[in-house]
């Protein structure tokens, strides 16, 4: 993978604050990353923060980046359940001409336009169409619950934690995910497997 | 387009001439090698990779003269375009602006000056212009970062023949020349391969001969239609045009489909019948099927018995009618104080049965082909050599021998496709009221038996009595003996005994060829006519008008045949009124006899004779040209009674 062209979307990234989005090197290790965007205003995202995984292939950037939604989010085109994202450029629509700002920039579009006939989230996606302010009123509920600041550095935190105790950042990640987010577990599995 | 079949003819014969492998002779259809039985011919040529790269470039050479476009855009209409070039046509000058931005085809737009630097939008270094390349959109991207969009796009599958430009919302197509001048060797040949693939799989008229390992392709000449259609590859390989399946004429597609779906499902249930071994119905000992024809004889008790129903072979062909009748499916009798339960357990029992019975036959005969396969291989291989010393014949004398070998296979293949056909054809119980069913399945199996008949006999004559023949030969040998007295030579390869052994022998197998293949002629016509109507033809034709429809063929077979071979002038000389006083008979019997199917047997069979202009004997196998004589002029055997003991 070329690393040159990473660390020069990371450059543009952090010269381009206004933007809303940014992105993280986790470590040393530049397949995994993690992107950080707020909620589009005048939608039920607004005030909200999301973090969401990416994994990157060798192949990137003729290949697609792997994208996930870690914080859990209402939406016809997103999982409810594992934040999976239903996206054309994330898919066969990817160019290499694009990049991970572009491409967060789009999932920030994604949430302030939905597209319920391609759904995600079939249960979401039903409740979009046929109950609209029931849709609005469970969105802003799950952002002001789970798309906050505070959530998004605690998970900071819980890596820390585990990297603190000499675990690859990398390593930390999986297992929390795996675990969905307890720390004591994750620990647990980490020194299982050692 | 007007659908004129004078127009088609013309246009497929024009066609043909344009085909430089077909000035060669070299069609799929060989009569000298394939004894194809098929009456509907099917017009098709063989293409190697060669071939088919040359004809993909002439086509684009084509569309890029008529229409003043680039190679790299030829290809992009024509693969839109199914490879067609009239369809090419067609769509472009109907509207060539929409066409154009469906494949992505832009005007190619102004380079500008190659003396300055720019970013490349993807590694987002800076680069000389003059370095970078460019769809025709002049979308400039680095050396390298094309090649590893290029390169990824392969790995990703035939899709990268429609490639686009990576600029996000720009879909100017990416030329060939492009590609490959981007790409490394092992993915250029990839590039290449998804091309010729995409030529082939495409068009229509083009399919991959599925053998493993061949690389050659068919094209049908004529418009195809989804009927079955067989070819044979010149790798050697037969199969059905329309399905992909192996070569399965005169039975559709679709009862082949069925029939293949049918097999795996009842797998199975059927592994212990695929076993190669079989108890001796008389001495039960385990016997091995080794060779393909269904006589055998145990090595034991060495009784003589019918691999396929084990009855005795001596009883074979008169237990019932008089005719060779094992391949006859009789449902089990049912007994009427059967309760609910064992009456559906006994349905169940009784239809599986029916199954297997007929994909025993199947796939007995599917085995058989393959052993005549090898055998023929074998006997080309080495047999004609040994055979050429033992009796003082060049092997390019010995061809018949190959020809019977060939026929053999043929008639297996055509055989074991009727068994699907039967199966499909005729239910589990026809009710007895159903006469006419009755009668066609009567008629079918009836030829099936006949032609199932002369195979075994052509297949033990080809198999058995030339090896026992050559064994015999061995043990008299003395190519070159040397007499007690001195030094006299002997060629006993060419004693006038042996001689006669031989021309003896040469004539039954050439006979038995040749009727075997006209039994097979017949069954595959009824199946490809339709049993009905033709036993139609037989049953209701008015007299007149049968002799009327005979009469002009005969007369002009008669005035053709200048230096006709015998079987021709026989032809010829076949009584004219043959088919009216059949007819007119066979009304006679049809009211005397209750069995009419079997009575159009006879019928059927002398018909065959007429047509031969001889027939053979049942029992010894001998042709009888005198066809008015009813017993055999070897054997005294009479010509269509049940097969005397000898
Ligand atoms: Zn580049
Ligand atoms: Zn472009
Ligand atoms: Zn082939
Ligand atoms: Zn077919
Ligand atoms: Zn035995
Ligand atoms: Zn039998
Ligand atoms: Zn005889």
């Amino acid at each position: 993978m070329d690393a040159g062209r990473i660390q020069k979307e990371l450059k543009e990234i952090e010269r381009d604050k206004k933007s809303g989005v940014s992105v993280q090197l986790n470590g040393d290790n530049i397949h995994r990353l993690t992107g950080f965007l707020e909620g589009p205003k005048d939608t039920a995202y607004q005030g909200g923060y999301f973090v969401v995984d990416i994994k990157l292939e060798d192949q990137y950037p003729f290949v697609p980046p792997k994208m996930r939604f870690r914080t859990k989010v209402w939406h016809p085109n997103i999982s409810s359940a594992n934040g999976a994202i239903c996206l054309d450029i994330l898919k066969d629509q990817w160019s290499p001409a694009l990049t991970l700002k572009t491409a967060l920039l789009s999932l920030q579009a994604l949430l302030a336009s939905p597209e319920p006939d391609d759904p995600q989230d079939g249960v979401v996606a039903s409740q979009y169409i046929k109950n609209q302010p029931l849709f609005q009123r469970t969105a802003r509920q799950w952002t002001e619950q789970y798309a906050t600041r505070e959530l998004a550095s605690q998970d900071d935190e819980k890596v820390l934690s585990i990297t603190s105790m000499g675990f690859p950042r990398e390593m930390a990640l999986t297992a929390l995910e795996s675990t969905h987010g307890d720390v004591n577990a994750a620990i647990n599995k980490l020194l299982e497997s050692c | 387009m007007e659908d004129d079949s004078d127009y088609e003819d013309s246009y497929v014969a024009s066609d043909v001439e344009d085909y430089p492998t077909s000035e060669d002779g070299d069609y799929g259809y060989d009569p000298q090698t394939e004894p194809e039985i098929s009456m509907r011919r099917a017009a098709y040529t063989v293409l190697s990779e060669e071939e088919l790269k040359l004809r993909q470039q002439e086509a684009l050479q084509q569309v890029m003269q008529v229409l003043s476009i680039s190679e790299g855009e030829a290809v992009r209409v024509l693969r839109h375009c199914k490879w067609d070039v009239n369809r090419v046509n067609e769509e472009w000058f109907a509207d060539t602006e929409a066409l154009r931005d469906k494949i992505g085809l832009v005007d190619e737009q102004p380079t500008g000056s190659g003396r300055r630097k720019e970013s490349c939008g993807i590694c987002f270094d800076e680069f000389w212009v003059s370095e970078m390349h460019a769809a025709p959109c002049n979308h400039s991207f680095c050396r390298g970062c094309w090649k590893g969009y290029v390169h990824t796009a392969i790995s990703g599958g035939p899709a990268v023949l429609s490639l686009r430009c990576p600029l996000p919302d720009c879909s100017a197509a990416v030329p060939a020349a492009l590609v490959t001048a981007v790409s490394d060797p092992k993915h250029r040949e990839k590039y290449h391969l998804y091309s010729l693939r995409s030529f082939v799989e495409d068009n229509q008229r083009l399919e991959w001969c599925p053998a493993p390992g061949c690389e050659n392709a068919v094209e049908a000449l004529h418009e195809v239609s989804n009927e079955a259609m067989d070819v044979t590859c010149r790798c050697g390989s037969s199969f059905c045009f329309n399905c992909k399946e192996e070569a399965h004429r005169p039975v559709d597609c679709e009862t082949v489909k069925k029939w293949i779906i049918k097999n795996s499902a009842e797998s199975e249930n059927l592994n212990w019948i695929l076993a190669n071994t079989k108890p001796c119905p008389k001495c039960k000992r385990p016997i091995e099927k080794n060779q393909g024809c269904m006589h055998m004889s145990c090595s034991q008790c060495k009784h003589e018995f019918c691999w396929l129903c084990l009855a005795s072979w001596q009883e074979h062909g008169e237990r019932t009618g008089g005719f060779y009748n094992c391949n006859k499916y009789e449902s089990a009798k049912k007994r009427g104080d059967y309760d609910a339960e064992s009456l559906k357990r006994e349905h169940a029992r009784v239809s599986l049965q029916r199954y297997m019975h007929y994909y025993q036959r199947w796939a007995e005969n599917d085995r058989a082909r393959s052993q005549a396969l090898s055998s023929k291989a074998e006997a080309n291989d080495k047999k004609l050599e040994v055979l050429s010393e033992f009796v003082a014949t060049p092997t390019s004398q010995l061809k018949f021998i190959l020809d019977a070998w060939a026929q053999v296979v043929e008639c297996r293949r055509i055989l074991k496709w009727t068994y699907a056909y039967g199966y499909y054809r005729f239910g589990d119980n026809i009710p007895d009221e159903d006469t006419a069913q009755k009668q066609q399945q009567g008629f079918f199996e009836f030829n099936q038996g006949q032609a199932e008949m002369f195979l075994e006999k052509l297949n033990g004559v080809v198999e058995k009595d030339l090896d026992n023949l050559v064994e015999e030969f061995k043990r008299e040998p003395g190519l070159s003996e040397v007499a007690p007295d001195g030094s006299v030579f002997v060629d006993q390869a060419s004693s006038p005994e042996r001689q006669a052994v031989w021309s003896k022998f040469r004539e039954q197998l050439i006979g038995l060829t040749e009727v075997t293949r006209m039994h097979f002629v017949k069954l595959v016509q009824e199946l490809e006519k339709g049993l009905d109507q033709l036993l139609a033809f037989y049953s209701e034709q008015p007299e007149a008008e049968a002799e009327a429809e005979v009469e002009p063929a005969a007369v002009s077979t008669a005035e053709a045949s200048g230096s006709a071979t015998p079987a021709q002038q026989a032809t010829a000389k076949a009584p004219k009124r043959s088919k009216r006083s059949r007819i007119s008979s066979r009304a006679a019997a049809d009211k005397a006899s209750n069995s009419a199917a079997a009575f159009s047997l006879q019928e059927a069979d002398s018909e065959l004779e007429a047509e031969a202009g001889y027939w053979q004997c049942r029992r010894c196998t001998v042709i009888n040209r005198d066809l008015n004589s009813q017993s055999c002029s070897m054997c005294a055997q009479n010509r269509r009674g049940p097969i005397s003991a000898s």
